[in-house]
């Protein structure tokens, strides 16, 4: 006997959801911090924490993230 | 008809509708500012000073990485996310929760400050009166 049709919509529709929960996951583990500038011509420069400039942008935003405080929960 | 005089938004107004409305559009958004060409802050959340200093330093860094300035910049720390534009004598810079998406960030801040921009324009330039709504034939 096939199943319900609603139960395939179910099915189908965990299954996005169970991948993209993975992906978020997976994400957040192998994301490291980073800072990248980008420039008017389309190029990126990516400064890694431990050289000068990266060492000076995460001083800086680390000071406007502690300006902008925590999110309020809704 | 709407008189000239009723459209004009002073720029510190409509800076800080614009960041109320970037607010809206990304619930990540903890906190930003919204400055001018010489770096004045024109609004934000919480403390000016504080924000006006702070982006300063940061666009400092920024500009001195390279011989040409950054147009836009993203550090993602532990702690949250930093993301700072400069477009149309305007510059943005925001504060939100971790892994927000980059791409829309940097589109709504464009966008908002695009639209900044046009308002700003509006008020040095307010229309004539003739030029504001539809022409009515016959009128006047």
């Amino acid at each position: 006997m096939p199943p319900k049709p609603h139960r395939v919509l179910l099915d189908r529709v965990s299954g996005y959801a169970d991948e993209a929960a993975a992906y978020m996951r997976r994400r957040r583990v192998s994301r490291r911090p980073f800072a990248r500038l980008y420039y008017p011509n389309g190029c990126s420069a990516d400064h890694a924490d431990d050289s000068t400039v990266g060492a000076e942008l995460f001083v800086a935003a680390g000071r406007l993230i502690e300006v902008a405080g925590k999110r309020q929960k809704p | 008809m709407a008189d000239a005089a009723t459209t004009e938004v002073a720029p510190g107004d409509a800076a800080e509708a614009a960041l109320a409305f970037l607010g809206e559009m990304s619930p990540d958004l903890r906190g930003g500012a919204i400055l001018d060409a010489g770096g004045a802050v024109l609004a934000a959340s919480g403390d000016l000073e504080r924000w006006r200093e702070d982006a300063a330093v940061l666009f400092t860094v920024a500009d001195r990485a390279a011989e040409r300035p950054a147009e836009q910049l993203h550090v993602a720390t532990e702690q949250g996310e930093v993301f700072a534009l400069r477009h149309a004598g305007f510059a943005a810079v925001v504060v939100t929760e971790r892994f927000a998406l980059a791409s829309l960030m940097f589109f709504d801040m464009r966008s908002t400050l695009r639209d900044l921009a046009t308002a700003c324009r509006r008020v040095e330039n307010p229309p004539l009166a003739g030029e504001i709504g539809p022409s009515t034939p016959g009128e006047g």
